[in-house]
């Protein structure tokens, strides 16, 4: 594993605990100022979770298999492979899998690109949340169907889907962008409100 | 008319008539005599002559029949002498392949014979990758067999299978156990979906191998097939060739089945589970023919 597997590797498996952190950390600060300056400190650095989380996932499936050099060839190769992950869900008709197949790595990629950069992140991070919400059904569908399949979460290795690793994913990728998405309004919200005076304060003026 | 002096010369002629009729009754005695002898040597001669062609002309079948061959060179040397003897061709390891070893990809697959996702597989994407793939030698298909701990008679199918595999029948039987898989797997009677897809011949090789192979299940669940031999004392020699294909999925890991190991060109790539359709399988060796 190279090292920028190993980076995207560690932030999907510990960011959100780093992010959680920051959320409690959050809370327990009185000073409004504070809180908006450590929230948006981590809504920065969620950002930048979520979106190795989607990158990581968008790597995963384009990487070329063990042996195979970079290419479109391998390209095709790998997005064939994921094609046959995707089949093994049994949700989609073959036409629909391919559709799915050779478009969602490169949404993955964009979007997680998105989220790094910071633009519009509300709207970013809430696409992430929608997006993780229907892989999560997807595989809590296979699994309660009694399909064994490889969940194809991403660079690290392969996993049996189970309840485990169902909770483990909800923890990890689902929790994360939703509190991304959440600050991000939420810190819209109060940047809004402070922006505009209040309206005692306007008379009071007006009156001197 | 004659007196004394005729009669004389009468028995002068009368005797020579005599010695004349005793010489040529002699004669035709001798005559007579040696016809029959000849005629004797002549039957006697025939006679031995037909016995020996007689002889000669018999199969050594008879021989063969009533001695006990105790030797496969005693085998050979008395089938070697006659064509109707032809003797079984001794069992070498199961062959569970379809197709070319040659062929640029090789798939294995590891699978339980009771597995639903597994008969799936086969009757929905592996058939038609059989006749469209394998037969234009792009794919060499090979079975592991990796029965399952909660499917009852998953290892009893497994044997049967291994059993035909030696004597060439594995296709058939393979066939024969998915397609009718709902049916057997209720009761265990493998037996006669084997006996309906192969020949006689090939049946009984088949069932002689089986002896000492009898479902081992728990009390209460004997399946209808089982004849327990009592002369049996020796394990399930047909075991070996199924535990050896479980070492196998094991270092993969085999955590489910069906599970496909694709190789491209001696390239290994990451095995994959579950049910895959055949479109969606196709686009991926077409994208490994196309590198």
């Amino acid at each position: 594993m190279n090292a920028f597997e190993s980076s995207l590797l560690w932030l999907t498996n510990h960011g959100y605990q780093i992010l959680l952190a920051g959320l409690v950390i959050a809370f327990l600060v009185r000073k409004p100022q504070a809180r908006r300056a450590i929230v948006r400190a981590f809504l920065i650095f969620g950002g930048i979770v979520v979106g190795a989380v989607f990158v990581a996932a968008a790597y995963g499936k384009m990487k070329p298999p063990a042996g195979f050099a970079w290419s479109p060839a391998s390209l095709r190769i790998s997005l064939a492979w994921f094609a046959m992950q995707v089949d093994s869900y049994q949700v989609l008709p073959p036409r629909s899998v391919n559709a799915v197949a050779h478009f969602l790595p490169y949404f993955e990629l964009f979007l997680g690109l998105w989220l790094i950069t910071g633009i519009a992140r509300r709207f970013s991070a809430l696409l992430a949340s929608l997006s993780l919400c229907g892989f999560m059904i997807a595989i809590t569908s296979a699994y309660f169907r009694g399909l064994k399949i490889d969940c194809g979460c991403g660079v690290g290795p392969a996993e049996q889907v189970g309840p485990d690793a169902l909770l483990r994913d909800a923890l990890k990728f689902l929790l994360p962008a939703l509190l991304v998405a959440i600050g991000s309004f939420w810190i819209r919200g109060k940047g809004r409100a402070s922006e505009s005076p209040a309206p005692e304060m306007v008379s009071s003026s007006a009156s001197t | 008319m004659g007196g004394p002096n005729s009669t004389g010369r009468g028995e002068d002629e009368l005797n020579h008539r005599l010695q004349r009729c005793r010489a040529e009754t002699g004669s035709a005695g001798g005559l007579a005599k040696g016809r029959r002898t000849a005629l004797a040597v002549a039957v006697l001669t025939a006679v031995g002559f037909g016995g020996v062609l007689r002889v000669m002309a018999r199969p050594a079948q008879s021989s063969a029949d009533t001695a006990p061959v105790k030797s496969a060179a005693r085998k050979t040397s008395t089938a070697s002498s006659s064509k109707a003897v032809t003797a079984p061709p001794a069992l070498s390891a199961p062959v569970k392949s379809y197709g070319s070893s040659s062929a640029p990809i090789k798939m294995e697959v590891f699978t339980d014979y009771q597995c639903p996702s597994c008969r799936n597989l086969f009757e929905g994407t592996l058939r038609p990758m059989i006749a469209d793939y394998v037969a234009s030698g792009k794919v060499y298909l090979v079975h592991h067999d990796f029965p399952l701990p909660g499917h009852m008679y998953g290892y009893q199918a497994a044997r049967w299978l291994n059993a035909a595999a030696r004597v060439g029948q594995f296709q058939s039987v393979e066939a024969a156990l998915y397609d009718n898989q709902n049916s057997w797997e209720a009761d265990g009677n493998i037996e006669k979906f084997i006996t309906a897809a192969v020949p006689a011949a090939d049946f009984k090789r088949i069932q002689k191998q089986m002896v000492g192979c009898e479902y081992q299940g728990p009390a209460g669940t004997k399946p209808a097939s089982l004849r327990a031999d009592p002369q049996a004392t020796h394990g399930c020699t047909l075991d070996s060739y199924i535990e050896e294909d479980r070492a196998l999925g094991m270092k993969i890991p085999v955590q489910a089945t069906p599970t496909y190991v694709i190789t491209y060109k001696g390239q290994k790539l990451p095995a994959g589970s579950g049910n895959v359709s055949w479109p969606i399988l196709k686009q991926f060796f077409d994208s490994l023919l196309s590198q």
